[in-house]
C-alpha cells in the first residue's frame, strides 16, 4: 500500500521534470544527441518569428495553431527553456486532474494514488514534456473538460472543447460521445448530474445500465435529442473553434489554415512510421489513389470509431481511451507522441478493469512493448543500416496493429463498464441471475 | 549505408591561393543531387558550426518530400579564410568539412536500391580588396585540381527503396489486416459492453 500524500507525488514529480530539463540543456550542448525534441525548436523558431511581428508558418514544418507560438513567446526573451518548463507543468496538471476525476467518483485513496503514479512515473510520459513535446497541453484540457462534464459544467466544458479542437483535430471524434454522454435522463435544467460512485459499480453495472436504458430510450429517443445541455455544448464549443480559426485566418491567411486544419486532415506519408499503411502509401505515392482505394482506407477507422461510441459512450472516460487507442491504431501516419493521447486516459480506466496486474496486465505491457521494440528494431535497420527492409519493417507494423487490437479487446474484456452518471429518482436495484 | 551519414569535404590547403587571411573568407558549394538533402536547421546548430562565418542551403529545402517530388539543393560554406579550422586538420595540407545528408524515399527500383551521385564540391575565394575609392569584392575561383577529376572524386550512396513487385500483395494485406482488426474490435465491443437488455 503506498502512502505518498498527492503534493508529495506532484513535488517529487516536479523537481524530477526540473532536473530532467537542466540535463537536457547541459545534453544539448555536450553530447552529440540532442535531448530536446526537434519540434521543439520548430515551435521556438515560430514563436521568434511571432514574436518579431512574422507568420510563424514562415518556419517550414510548423504545422499548429498560432495560439502554441504565442505560448512560446517568452522563449525568445526569457529562456529557451520557458516551453518546456510550461508543458512540464501541463504534464503535473494532467496527474492532478487524474486525482480529481477519481475523487469524484470516489475512487479509494490507494487506487487514486497508483493511477497518478501510472501517469507521473510513466518514462514515456515525462520525456515527452521535458524534450519539449507540447502534447501534456492537450492532455491537461481534455482531462479537464471530463471534470466539467463530470460537475454538470457544459458552458465550460464546450468553451474548452471548442478550444482544444482548434490546438489540436483529433478531439474532435469525442464529439459525438459527448453528444451522447449528455443525455437529458442526467442533464436537467438547474440540477447537477449525480454521479455514480466507483463502489456502486463493481459487479453491478451491466444490470443497472440495462435497466437505465429501458426507461430512458424509449421515452426520451425522439423529443431528447435536440436538448438544452447539447445544443448548448455544440454552439459554445462550436463558436470557439470558428472564432480562433477565423482570428487566424485573418492574420496569417491560408497558410495556417493549410499548415495547421487542412494538413492534418489529409496527411498522408510515405516515411516509415508505426501505421500499416505506411508502405502501400510509399508504393503507391506515385500515382493518384483512386476515390475507391481512399475510401477503404478510411473506412475501417469509421467503423470503429462509430461501434465505440454507440457502445461505450454513456461510460464516457473509457469511451474516450478506447477511441483514441483505435484511432492512433487505424491512422494513416503513427509516430510516438500519439501514444500520450490515450496515456493520460489510462489511469482513469484502470479502476474499474477487473484484470490483474500480474499476469494478464503485465503480458499487456510486455506485448506492446514488444511489438514496438520489434518495429524499432527494422526502423533501426532501415535508417542506421541502410538495409533495405521495408517489407519486414511492414509486417512488423501489422504486428504492432495486431496486438494493439488484441491488448483493446482485452482492456473492453475486463472493464467494468457502467454508466458515469445515475438517475436522480431513485431505483430499485435488481438482482443479478 | 545509413540515412544520415555526413559526407566528408576533403580539401587540400594548396588549393587555397595564398592571399592576405584577414580579408578573404573561402566559401565551399557542395551541389546536392535528387534523393539527397541537408538540414538547414540542422546547420545551424552552434555547437557543430560554430566556426563558420555562414551556412546556407539553397533550393528544395522541403524535408519531408520523397525524391520524385523534390528538386536539387546546394549547401553554401562560408569560412573565414584565417580561421583555425582551415589548419588544425591532419598535418595542415588538407582540412575536412563534415556535412551531415539525409536521405529522401526513393524512386521505386526492382533492385531494392537506388544509388545517388554526389561529385565534388566547388571552391570559391571571396577577399575584399581596399581599392582607392573604396572597398572591392573579388572573387576567385580555385583552379580544377585535374588529378581530383576521376571517378573517385564522385560519391556514391546506395538507398533502399521500395520495390515494385510488393505493391499488389501489400496493399491487399493492409486492407485485410484492416479489416480483421476492425471486426474483431465490432464483435468484442458489441459483445461485451453491456448493452444488452436483460428481462426482470
Amino acid at each position: 500500500m503506498i502512502s505518498l500524500k498527492p503534493r508529495s507525488i506532484l513535488l517529487i514529480s516536479a523537481i524530477f521534470r526540473v532536473g530532467l530539463i537542466l540535463f537536457g540543456e547541459w545534453q544539448d550542448t555536450h553530447v552529440e544527441v540532442r535531448y530536446t525534441d526537434v519540434d521543439y525548436l520548430v515551435f521556438s523558431d515560430a514563436a521568434s518569428l511571432m514574436a518579431s511581428g512574422q507568420s510563424p508558418y514562415k518556419r517550414t514544418t510548423y504545422r499548429y495553431s498560432p495560439l502554441l507560438a504565442f505560448l512560446l513567446i517568452p522563449n525568445s526573451f526569457t529562456s529557451r527553456c520557458w516551453g518546456k518548463f510550461l508543458f512540464s507543468a501541463s504534464d503535473l496538471f494532467v496527474g492532478l486532474f487524474i486525482r480529481i476525476i477519481l475523487k469524484q467518483r470516489k475512487v479509494p485513496d490507494d487506487l487514486c494514488t497508483y493511477s497518478m503514479l501510472i501517469w507521473l512515473f510513466n518514462p514515456f510520459t515525462f520525456t515527452i514534456g521535458t524534450r519539449g513535446n507540447c502534447e501534456p497541453i492537450v492532455c491537461a484540457m481534455i482531462l479537464w473538460i471530463i471534470i466539467c462534464l463530470n460537475n454538470g459544467n457544459v458552458v465550460q466544458a464546450a468553451f474548452w472543447y471548442g478550444l482544444i479542437v482548434h490546438f489540436r483535430i483529433y478531439p474532435i471524434i469525442y464529439a459525438l460521445p459527448i453528444i451522447i454522454f449528455l443525455d437529458p435522463c442526467f442533464f436537467r435544467s438547474g440540477t447537477k448530474p449525480l454521479l455514480s460512485d466507483w463502489t456502486s459499480d463493481q459487479g453491478k453495472a451491466r444490470q443497472i445500465n440495462s435497466e437505465l436504458t429501458d426507461k430512458c430510450v424509449v421515452s426520451d429517443a425522439l423529443k431528447s435529442t435536440f436538448t438544452r445541455s447539447r445544443i448548448l455544448f455544440g454552439l459554445i464549443s462550436g463558436t470557439v473553434f470558428l472564432l480562433c480559426t477565423g482570428f487566424f485566418f485573418r492574420l496569417y491567411g491560408w497558410e495556417f489554415l493549410h499548415e495547421a486544419l487542412l494538413y492534418h486532415l489529409t496527411r498522408t506519408d510515405p516515411r516509415h512510421n508505426f501505421s500499416i499503411y505506411f508502405y502501400h502509401i510509399y508504393l503507391n505515392y506515385e500515382r493518384e489513389l483512386s476515390v475507391l482505394e481512399k475510401l477503404i482506407s478510411f473506412l475501417p477507422q469509421f467503423i470503429v470509431q462509430l461501434v465505440l461510441i454507440l457502445c461505450f459512450a454513456k461510460d464516457l472516460v473509457f469511451c474516450f481511451f478506447v477511441q483514441t487507442v483505435a484511432f492512433v491504431a487505424f491512422n494513416k501516419v503513427i509516430t510516438a507522441q500519439y501514444f500520450v493521447w490515450f496515456f493520460c486516459l489510462l489511469p482513469l480506466i484502470l479502476p474499474w478493469s477487473n484484470m490483474k496486474l500480474k499476469w494478464k496486465g503485465l503480458c499487456c505491457i510486455l506485448l506492446w512493448m514488444g511489438a514496438q521494440t520489434h518495429w524499432l528494431l527494422w526502423g533501426y535497420l532501415l535508417e542506421f543500416k541502410g538495409k533495405n527492409v521495408f517489407l519486414q519493417l511492414w509486417m512488423a507494423s501489422l504486428l504492432f496493429l495486431a496486438a494493439n487490437t488484441f491488448i483493446l479487446i482485452v482492456l473492453i474484456r475486463h472493464h467494468n463498464y457502467g454508466p458515469v452518471f445515475r438517475q436522480h429518482t431513485d431505483l430499485k436495484t435488481t438482482k443479478t441471475t | 549505408m545509413s540515412s544520415h551519414p555526413q559526407l566528408r569535404l576533403q580539401i587540400g590547403a594548396a588549393s587555397i591561393p595564398k592571399l592576405p587571411a584577414h580579408l578573404c573568407e573561402v566559401i565551399v558549394i557542395q551541389r546536392l543531387p535528387l534523393g539527397v538533402f541537408a538540414d538547414p536547421f540542422e546547420l545551424q546548430n552552434p555547437h557543430k558550426h560554430k566556426a563558420f562565418r555562414d551556412i546556407a542551403v539553397f533550393g528544395d529545402t522541403n524535408l519531408e518530400l520523397p525524391s520524385f517530388q523534390s528538386n536539387r539543393s546546394a549547401v553554401e560554406f562560408h569560412i573565414d579564410a584565417g580561421s583555425n579550422i582551415l589548419f588544425m586538420q591532419n598535418n595542415g595540407t588538407e582540412f575536412n568539412l563534415l556535412l551531415p545528408l539525409h536521405a529522401r524515399y526513393q524512386p521505386l527500383d526492382e533492385s531494392g536500391y537506388s544509388v545517388v551521385e554526389i561529385g565534388e564540391p566547388d571552391m570559391l575565394m571571396r577577399c575584399s580588396v581596399e581599392g582607392k575609392q573604396h572597398k572591392q569584392s573579388c572573387l576567385f575561383m580555385s583552379p580544377p585540381n585535374e588529378k581530383a577529376k576521376s571517378t573517385s572524386a564522385t560519391v556514391a550512396w546506395k538507398i533502399p527503396a521500395g520495390m515494385k513487385a510488393h505493391a499488389g500483395f501489400v496493399s491487399v494485406i493492409t486492407f485485410v489486416t484492416a479489416l480483421l482488426s476492425t471486426l474483431s474490435i465490432v464483435y468484442a465491443s458489441m459483445f461485451w459492453s453491456g448493452t444488452k437488455v436483460s428481462k426482470t
